[in-house]
């Protein structure tokens, strides 16, 4: 019985992180848009956006296969890291170490963006995905810090164990906020969408992208935000909701996490509505701070506080 | 270079202002003394000045020789006590039907006094270049200002400035032949030939990689291709490739039209400041046929000009918060510049493009229901710019990406001859509303208001200059509303007088707008030549973007409020319809690998 | 056509700044192709020729700054043709304000989009006048000639004998006159004589 409700919550989480990321886009723009005095697209509007992309045929201005496979691949990392989250306390790919997994799958998911700028010849790609290295490489250590944190803290790094184990010291507290900021950043919301620039970069690595693969790269870049969303989210809720050990706690703990997550997105929304881009100095003389600060936690979690 | 004086032609030219009893040509004196600085120029240069005449009201003309162009152009440019004297711009007139040469001359708005219309001028440095060798030395060697224009008249009219650092083309197109002048009287305005292309872009220098930003681009608005050398994400050097929307607007003017069509056309130069284009070009022909137009009309002008200066500047901020990714405050701009769209619509018939101008006065009169709406209007938008200013300088985001970017020193400004809120930014005191004698078309001299000048040169500067000048503008609606007087709005003009000159210009939301109208015969148009402020702005970008990031780019091209419609004015293309072949998706592969990081 | 409201009253009366609307907060963007799009009555729109009236002269082709407005003859089918093409428009509006019998028409209608060019295009022909003499159309329209007859004082009429002669070519007046001259030769008259009435003259010399 309980496999079978166990299937049934991993069926569900797949179906959840495949269709709710665009909406989620979709209740950011209607959110934007009214920030902004305007009425805003359907909901459905990213899905509509997607769907027209995916019907296109793409420009291939290159011989390189890297620019080809880089979406696909893309969209694969971050469908694993997503399947590598609990939904409803079931975790649809559930072993030992799945943390490093996870925090590498993400990163997976900027390098094929990344690789795909690089494959091609063009000014633009080449900037942004330089910048989007240089986000990279200022955001990960910060992300590695607080993992470290958190795994420290609840002596595992399988994700579900992390999340059930986890007990409440201010170093945790202080490991949350900075995993707020570095998955605000990880995520490439305005004021760090500085890879995607529009206006300066008209798109970064994305530029030469169009049609199908285009559509492949957006599929995957919502299914990586809602990932890093999720992961948060998870980490909020967990401590508080525990135990989870019936079906009944199980369906709470994911209709919370759904709730959640789509309340975080307005937040998020506002958040990127009130801002002007940061420059890319900007940002990395802001994380090399937080990194530090982040060791400091790290120092404070050993010393179990 | 043949030397003017062996041809002494110029002993021939008769004077034709003479016979309206405008040209003084005997009292040459009389005319030196009626601006400060005249006499002095007039004794420095004695040996090569021919002709010395009033053309209007506040314009002087000297006819000199060619040899000492950069000198005389530098001499007042660097004049130590007319400190914001600048060079303005500068025509070229293909003036062989009429006598023979072709005519080069530069002019420049001579500040004696900020803010004293009756003691400011302009000056006129005319020089005949033979027809069979149209060259003169280059003022560009010396004078950044004159880059363009130098460029500009060796494009269109096919002089030669000897000496230019930078000889490339600039306004026409890579496949237009050589040797085909478009200026030129000979050259029918329907004439488009078209060879092979060519391009001319500058080397990309040593250890830089090239960002080319344009010529279609998010961040350019309109087409202009600005070749970044970068290292990194620093900007080393830049290169311009620009006037893709050049339109012949020029030559159709001179070719078919009368003084009363051209005024439409005029205003269609631009979409945002077509009005200040529409009134410089009104008030160059008004001066021509030396009629005063009523004051009610003077008033109308001005009041559509100010609305104009306040949608504008809330278009540009909301542009400038556009630029760094401040969508919502792009959004807000854009809303509380709304109702002024509204308003000019009741007032003209138009959203833009208001058509309101005729030569001699104004179309439309403002009735009284419509000044309690622009009453109402102004409160609107006082409000709502407070507040939104409120948000946006407390954006620190948009703060830190402003402030302390694209500088641009005092120094540079004036060398280039930057004009309006950006020459404003960087510490130069000028503004043509005040500056120059606007008073027969317009009525500044009627109403009170400040020049913000802010001296940091950099974009937060250029925001601040316009949210000020903007408050202003308000202040001088209101001030209009309430003085408005009574009377006709327009008075009927007869025919011009053939063969003469004149410049009208405003003070347009970017700098002074700058029309100069020769006239021909049967009330036609002879030359007429346009100059936008971006004209001048333009050519100092590259010294605002050098050391910056490529990130800050978009946004310092945008703080000069760039507009290129009005900048390339000057073709009519006949379309002729080629072959349209339709690309299979591997052929348009195969292209698109061809011509990778080529564009 | 029940509209009882002179322009002037409809002009003040119309009010986009209503204080529900001005005041509304958001949204203010509006569901635009699919809603009609508010104008003020002073909207100048896309002219509209009203073929009823218009007389054929021209004077709004003359005026016409970007040539949206052509003008064609046919001398062959005896046609005059106005053409207007809204793609060309600057809505300026002098055509409105030169047109002496009012047929162009100010709308405010300004969405000129369409799948057809020629939907852009408005055309008014018109019929040439006939010149019985010689066989051959005239420059002008019937309906010309009509408002010269109507505008014009009668005496002028009478002094130029207009009522014969409007009808004719150029060279058909010229041949007249050439004619009436051979007939008074030798007696000094004035120049209107030539063309007016010389009966009495001729009369006299009888």
């Amino acid at each position: 019985m309980n496999e079978y409700v166990g299937w049934a919550f991993k069926i569900a989480g797949v179906i959840l992180f495949l269709l709710l990321p665009p909406y989620l886009d979709g209740i950011a723009r209607r959110v934007k848009a009214r920030l902004q005095y305007r009425r805003g697209p359907p909901l459905s509007q990213t899905w509509y956006d997607l769907k027209k992309l995916f019907a296109i045929p793409s420009v291939i201005p290159t011989k390189s296969a890297v620019f080809r496979i880089a979406p696909y691949l893309a969209l694969a990392s971050a469908i694993t890291a997503a399947l590598l989250l609990p939904y409803g306390g079931y975790v649809p790919i559930n072993y030992g170490y799945n943390l490093i997994v996870f925090f590498y799958v993400i990163v997976m998911v900027s390098v094929f963006i990344m690789l795909g700028g690089f494959s091609v010849q063009s000014a633009f790609s080449h900037l942004g995905s330089a910048r989007e290295m240089q986000l990279l490489l200022t955001v990960e250590p910060i992300l590695a810090v607080v993992y470290g944190v958190l795994a420290y803290n609840a002596g595992s790094l399988n994700i579900a164990t992390i999340f059930n184990n986890l007990h409440l010291t201010p170093s945790l507290i202080l490991a949350i906020i900075i995993l707020a900021y570095a998955l605000y950043v990880e995520s490439g919301f305005v004021p760090f969408d500085i890879a995607e620039a529009e206006q300066e970069v008209i798109g970064g690595p994305l530029s030469e992208y169009s049609g199908r693969l285009l559509g492949v790269f957006y599929y995957a870049i919502y299914i990586k935000r809602f990932a890093l969303l999720w992961f948060f989210v998870s980490l909020i809720t967990y401590p508080v909701m525990r135990p989870i050990n019936d079906v009944i706690t199980s369906v709470g703990l994911f209709i919370v996490q759904i709730l959640l997550t789509i309340a975080f997105y307005p937040i998020i929304a506002a958040l990127e509505a009130t801002n002007a881009r940061l420059r890319i100095d900007h940002v990395v003389k802001v994380n090399v701070k937080i990194f530090f600060i982040g060791l400091g936690i790290l120092a404070m979690a050993f010393m179990g506080w | 270079m043949v030397t003017t004086k062996d041809l002494e032609a110029h002993f021939e030219f008769e004077c034709k202002a003479c016979e309206n009893g405008r040209c003084a040509k005997a009292d040459v004196e009389t005319i030196l003394s009626e601006r400060e600085g005249l006499k002095e120029f007039y004794e420095a240069f004695k040996e090569h000045i021919r002709e010395c005449k009033r053309m209007t009201y506040g314009q002087y003309m000297f006819v000199i020789d060619r040899e000492v162009l950069p000198d005389a152009v530098l001499w007042w440019h660097n004049h130590p006590e007319f400190k914001e004297t600048h060079m303005s711009t500068a025509v070229g007139t293909d003036e062989r039907p009429l006598n023979g040469h072709f005519v080069y001359m530069p002019f420049l708005s001579v500040q004696v006094e900020h803010r004293n219309m009756d003691r400011n001028y302009w000056v006129f440095l005319k020089a005949y270049l033979p027809a069979d060798d149209p060259s003169f030395p280059s003022v560009a060697a010396k004078l950044p200002a004159a880059l363009w224009i130098e460029r500009e008249v060796k494009d269109l009219l096919g002089f030669n400035p000897v000496g230019h650092p930078d000889p490339r083309r600039l306004i026409l197109p890579e496949d237009w032949p050589d040797g085909v002048y478009p200026l030129r009287k000979d050259m029918d305005y329907r004439h488009s030939p078209i060879t092979e292309p060519k391009t001319e872009y500058r080397p990309t220098p040593e250890g830089t990689s090239l960002v080319p930003l344009g010529p279609v681009h998010m961040g350019v608005e309109e087409p202009a291709h600005f070749r970044l050398f970068v290292k990194g994400e620093t900007i080393v050097d830049v290169d311009y490739r620009g006037f893709y929307s050049h339109r012949g607007i020029e030559k159709t003017g001179e070719g078919r039209l009368t003084y009363n069509q051209v005024l439409f056309l005029a205003e269609r130069i631009c979409g945002i400041c077509g009005y200040q284009h529409s009134v410089s070009y009104a008030m160059a022909v008004e001066r021509l046929a030396d009629v005063e137009i009523p004051d009610r009309a003077r008033y109308i002008r001005t009041l559509m000009l100010e609305l104009e200066r306040i949608h504008n500047h809330l278009l540009w901020v909301g542009i400038a918060a556009h630029m760094v990714g401040f969508d919502t405050g792009f959004m807000h701009a854009w809303r509380i510049r709304e109702p002024v769209m509204w308003l000019v619509e009741r007032l003209t018939g138009n959203r833009k493009q208001y058509g309101m101008n005729i030569v001699g006065g104004v179309r439309r009169d403002i009735l009284d229901y419509r000044k309690e709406e622009i009453l109402k209007v102004v409160k609107e938008i006082r409000e709502g710019t407070k507040k939104f200013l409120d948000i946006a300088l407390n954006t620190n985001t948009f703060i830190k990406r402003a402030e302390g970017v694209g500088i641009l020193p005092y120094k540079v400004a004036k060398a280039y001859s930057v004009l309006g809120p950006t020459a404003r930014a960087s510490g130069r005191r000028i503004d043509a509303r005040l500056d120059q004698a606007t008073k027969t078309a317009m009525a500044y001299n009627e109403v009170d208001f400040k020049v913000p000048v802010y001296k940091e040169g950099d974009v937060l500067a250029r925001v601040l200059v316009r949210m000020d000048e903007l408050f202003e503008s308000l202040w001088i609606v209101e001030q209009l509303i309430d003085q408005m007087p009574g009377g006709d709005i327009m008075v009927p003009i007869g025919d011009l007088p053939e063969y003469e000159e004149a410049l009208g210009f405003t003070e347009a939301h970017r700098g002074e707008v700058v029309h100069y109208v020769m006239t021909g015969e049967k009330n036609k148009v002879y030359r007429w030549k346009v100059r936008a402020p971006t004209y001048n702005n333009l050519p100092a970008i590259p010294e605002m973007l050098r050391g910056y990031h490529v990130a800050d780019a978009p946004l310092i091209i945008a703080s000069i409020d760039p507009c290129y419609s009005c900048t390339e004015r000057v073709q009519f293309v006949d379309v002729e319809t080629g072959k349209v072949k339709v690309l299979t998706e591997a052929e348009f592969n195969e292209l698109s690998i061809k011509y990778k990081g080529v564009f | 056509m029940a509209e009882a409201v002179s322009y002037t009253e409809k002009l003040k009366k119309w009010d986009r700044f209503e204080a529900e609307k001005f005041s509304k907060k958001a949204p203010v963007t509006t569901p635009y192709p699919f809603i009609d799009i508010e104008k003020p009555p002073e909207y100048r729109g896309i002219p509209h020729i009203n073929p009823e009236k218009c007389i054929g002269c021209g004077a709004c082709v003359n005026a016409c700054p970007p040539d949206a407005l052509i003008m064609e003859w046919d001398k062959e089918h005896g046609i005059k043709r106005l053409t207007y093409n809204a793609a060309r428009c600057i809505r300026c509006a002098r055509c409105i304000e030169v047109c002496p019998t009012g047929a162009m028409e100010p709308t405010t209608r300004f969405e000129i989009a369409t799948d057809n060019k020629e939907d852009l295009v408005e055309v008014v022909e018109h019929k040439l006048a006939y010149c019985e003499e010689c066989g051959e159309y005239l420059d002008f329209t019937e309906r010309q000639i009509e408002y010269v007859k109507a505008i014009l004082p009668k005496e002028i009429f009478e002094m130029y004998a207009l009522d014969e002669r409007i009808g004719l070519t150029q060279e058909a007046k010229m041949r007249k006159t050439v004619e009436k001259l051979r007939e008074t030769e030798g007696i000094p008259v004035s120049a209107f004589m030539l063309v007016g009435e010389v009966k009495d003259k001729k009369g006299g010399e009888k």
